[in-house]
């Protein structure tokens, strides 16, 4: 058990996270969304995890899921709340929307495209080399990611350089509808980082100390010089790959199941409780005021002028960007 | 005009020292650039487009990549991300197709996507064009890129363009895409027919405006990279069926520089526009609609195109010259276009 304030700190996050992609679900609901919406409920233990041994100077280049990866990034929620919400004052002035989250002052950038992470974060790795930086950077992808060509390709160039690379694999085992056990030619993601000459680490995704450890432990490898690290974090996904999606692959018992057995947030409120940190009042407290804090945020957000149809070309080009 | 008889000893270094030169003057005064591609770095690329880079910069900044596309040019993406200026050399463009992705869905959107707080100052090098490699090696693409909203498409000729137009590319915040050829690769200096003569500090040339390589009165012939070369050849040899035809360099397809077509168009009233790239869904018809939407329908009395006729370039020499724009096909299209008159 960490630290009494450290352990708060953590349950506070993750709540914070949990009330974030809620707010994005009542934004879809009010039809302030217009397109896919991917949130990761269930899986805020590990963007809670990262949160602490993340420097503002490291980066993260994340993926179609990325709202909790900003969130533990630093990047400013009432902006990436905009940006979801398609406003002008939005992270990138809504023309980038959930998926394309890009903050170059906290080196945060994400892909809609799943994979294409990785030889991104191997971009962000080299410079700090070249430059004599001691900053690390992390590529976020999942079971379906680690499977392709990008991961192997990044991970070849990342331990030949012995890069300061960390794969983070949120390995919910299902890519969609996909069961990683079905495709995957190794027990787990972890394993194969011997082939690239790096450090496997695998946490239980559901446990934001686990995560909170094995990442510190990723970022200070990757940190000291020792090469690129591979950490797995197994998880489950609560709702649909998409808002929308029909989730035909699994039954609503299925999903009914995983939450009530693997819910990061009642886990580590159950242990909270058990250590005597946290009573569940207070628990309940906490989530309360993440809760209000994002309802007030997202009213805010909703008031905030759409994009002008007649900036619909403008940023393609640095020539065409406004005085 | 003619080269040989200018003494200047640019003339008898081959195109690639040219480059090569151009990214070395760069690299100097910006630390910030770095090289990476496959066989860049020892070997100073397989033209030698990059010869003696390694030796004068490091392993850092001229990196010898795997083979590994997707990982370097999404390595690239993350390097201009973390303030670094990369030149991603994709050696032939024909395999673009296994990196396309980094490049269309990353570098060439997130100045857009980013609402422009994020600029992506990267250029994708390569080489294009037909040399008698067949239908993998033998492409130029640029009609491709120009079709992907994001990117600046260079395809220079001369050797002072290419000069000028590499300096320009590094220099800029967008995304460049610049497309060598490889026939003009393997020339020195004195085998162009025009500006084959570079000064020896560093210049920039604006990307997207077209230089008239030859001034004419009956016919306006737009054309890039090598092809410009085979224009001025079939412009030389229709003198003689008394056609002058004014032979116009885009040095770019994004930006196109309408003006300078149209402007010449108007006043010889034929357009022709000749292309090595793919005929369907391209540049020639591209750059005829927007001369013809800048003057008027009625303003020209012919346009004609030529390009490759939407087959992959074939091994055979026969079938190769059938199909690939060549100094005696734009001299055909040029008379029959003159007796149309």
């Amino acid at each position: 058990m960490p630290e009494p304030a450290t352990a708060l700190a953590r349950y506070r996050r993750m709540a914070a996270m949990r009330a974030f992609d809620e707010a994005c679900l009542e934004a879809l609901r009010r039809k302030a969304i217009h397109g896919e919406l991917h949130v990761g409920l269930g899986q805020e233990a590990i963007g809670a995890g990262m949160a602490e041994a993340l420097r503002p100077e490291d980066a993260v280049v994340s993926t179609h899921r990325n709202h909790f990866h900003a969130l533990a990034k630093g990047v400013d929620r009432r902006a990436l709340l905009a940006e979801i919400c398609e406003r002008e004052a939005g992270l990138c002035r809504g023309r980038g929307g959930h998926m394309h989250p890009f903050d170059p002052e906290t080196n945060f950038s994400a892909t809609g495209i799943v994979g294409a992470s990785l030889p991104v974060a191997l971009g962000y790795a080299h410079a700090f080399r070249m430059r004599g930086e001691d900053a690390v950077a992390v590529g976020v992808t999942g079971d379906g990611g680690s499977h392709t060509g990008g991961f192997h390709e990044a991970m070849v160039m990342a331990g030949a350089a012995r890069l300061p690379m960390v794969v983070l694999v949120e390995n919910n085992a299902l890519a969609i509808s996909v069961n990683f056990e079905d495709v995957s030619p190794t027990n787990t993601i972890s394993e194969r980082a011997s082939a690239y000459a790096a450090k496997g680490l695998r946490v239980d995704g559901t446990d934001v100390d686990a995560v909170a450890e094995g990442f510190a432990e990723a970022m200070g490898h990757a940190r000291a010089g020792k090469g690129p690290v591979i950490l797995e974090a197994t998880c489950h996904r609560f709702r649909g790959h998409f808002e929308g999606d029909p989730e035909g692959y699994r039954s609503r018992e299925e999903r009914q199941r995983l939450r009530e057995e693997f819910d990061p947030i009642a886990l580590y409120g159950a242990r909270l409780a058990d250590a005597g940190l946290a009573e569940p009042a207070l628990q309940e407290a906490i989530e309360a005021e993440e809760k209000a804090a994002m309802k007030e945020i997202l009213q805010e957000v909703l008031a905030l002028p759409m994009p002008e149809a007649s900036g619909a070309l403008l940023y393609r080009f640095v020539e065409e960007a406004p005085a | 005009m003619n080269a040989v008889d200018r003494p200047n000893d640019r003339l008898a270094m081959p195109l690639p020292a040219t480059i090569a030169e151009a990214i070395a003057l760069e690299m100097e005064r910006d630390e910030a650039i770095l090289c990476i591609g496959e066989d860049i770095g020892r070997a100073g690329g397989v033209f030698g487009a990059t010869r003696g880079l390694q030796e004068r910069f490091g392993k850092n900044r001229v990196m010898d990549a795997p083979i590994a596309e997707m990982g370097f040019a999404g390595m690239g993406v993350g390097l201009a991300q973390a303030g670094m200026r990369p030149l991603i050399e994709i050696m032939f463009v024909d395999f673009i197709g296994v990196c396309l992705e980094q490049m269309y869905n990353a570098a060439a959107k997130i100045p857009y996507m980013s609402g422009g707080r994020q600029r992506m100052p990267m250029v994708f090098k390569t080489a294009g064009g037909c040399i008698g490699s067949a239908a993998q090696h033998s492409q130029c693409l640029w009609g491709l890129f120009a079709h992907l909203p994001g990117f600046k498409v260079v395809a220079p000729c001369s050797p002072y363009d290419h000069k000028g137009l590499m300096a320009a590319a590094l220099r800029s915040d967008d995304p460049v895409v610049f497309i060598e050829h490889k026939a003009l690769l393997l020339r020195k200096g004195r085998d162009f027919r025009h500006h084959p003569d570079v000064p020896d500090e560093a210049y920039t040339l604006p990307i997207g405006k077209a230089s008239t390589v030859r001034e004419g009165s009956d016919v306006t012939l737009a054309t890039l990279s090598a092809t410009v070369e085979h224009a001025l050849a079939a412009a030389e040899m229709v003198t003689e069926d008394g056609i002058s035809v004014e032979v116009i360099d885009l040095r770019s397809v994004v930006p196109l520089d309408t003006s300078t077509v149209a402007e010449s168009a108007g006043r010889t009233g034929r357009l022709l526009v000749v292309d090595e790239d793919y005929l369907s869904f391209g540049l020639s018809a591209e750059l005829s609609m927007r001369v013809l939407e800048k003057l008027g329908f009625s303003a020209l009395q012919q346009v004609e195109r030529l390009a490759v006729p939407d087959v992959p370039i074939p091994a055979a020499l026969t079938l190769e010259r059938a199909v690939v724009p060549g100094p005696e096909m734009i001299a055909d299209t040029l008379r029959k276009m003159a007796k149309g008159a």
